[in-house]
């Protein structure tokens, strides 16, 4: 399998205290800044895609896995969370806001004997 | 069989307080390439330099964007700049206490980003041969 490409997003929740929806919307952020336009010029299929689903948040225990991983349109997506992220408490307004972290790696089993430059 | 595009970036940028068209497109422009980490060339055993960069800018002064600068953010690859009219610019609030309406220059600037990747690429037509 090779890597084509690591998309990088933030998402959080600012008062719900909701880890999985921060992460949800960390992986979206990630998702929808670039495009695998080479599965169209290439005539490559989706199906055969790793997608590789990382989150970080503080409390890697309270983010429901199969829900981020419905996230993912395509491809066989595996989801792991980490103690990562960041909680930004505010006393004084006595609210907790989340952030969550998010690498998604898309990967292909490409044959680089198959492919060459053209001049 | 030629120019293959393999993937789309997109970003946004803003200039909040100098009305700088410039700054604002390369800030999109780098929201754009560093959100994501191409590794394709590796992956089709190509060059980084063998990538075909392009990159589209919308603003609302299209003419007040620098395209060299904008240009020499790109790393690698073989990079192009073109500047349409579009992003968006927002007047600021009018300040009450001087009585008088928001000049034209008191705005904020907004500007999209996309950059198109591309390889001059085919199938190997020696498939195999090599195995």
């Amino acid at each position: 399998m090779k890597r084509l490409i690591l998309e990088m997003g933030t998402g959080n929740d600012l008062y719900g205290e909701d880890y999985t929806k921060a992460a949800c919307r960390a992986v979206q952020d990630a998702l929808h800044h670039s495009s695998l336009v080479l599965f169209r010029s290439l005539g490559l299929s989706h199906e055969d895609m790793q997608v590789n689903v990382t989150i970080g948040v503080q409390k890697p225990d309270s983010v429901d896995t199969k829900i981020v991983a419905d996230e993912l349109p395509r491809g066989n997506a595996v989801v792991t969370v980490v103690k990562g992220g960041l909680d930004v408490h505010d006393k004084d307004n006595d609210t907790c806001s989340v952030i969550a972290t998010a690498a998604v790696e898309a990967c292909l089993d490409i044959n680089p004997d198959d492919w060459e430059l053209t001049r | 069989m030629a120019k293959k595009k393999v993937a789309m970036e997109l970003g946004m940028g803003t200039s909040l307080r100098r009305q700088d068209y410039t700054k604002a497109a390369i800030r999109a422009l780098q929201d754009a390439l560093w959100h994501n980490s191409l590794t394709m060339a590796d992956a089709f055993g190509f060059s980084r330099e063998d990538m075909i960069v392009e990159v589209e800018i919308g603003v609302q002064k299209p003419e007040a964007v620098d395209i060299e600068a904008v240009k020499a953010i790109l790393p690698y690859g073989k990079g192009s700049v073109i500047v349409v009219h579009g992003g968006l610019d927002i007047a600021k609030p009018a300040d009450k206490s001087l009585g008088k309406p928001p000049a034209d220059t008191d705005k904020t600037v907004i500007a999209n980003a996309a950059v198109n990747v591309f390889f001059n690429m085919q199938p190997a037509t020696n498939k195999g041969a090599s195995a």
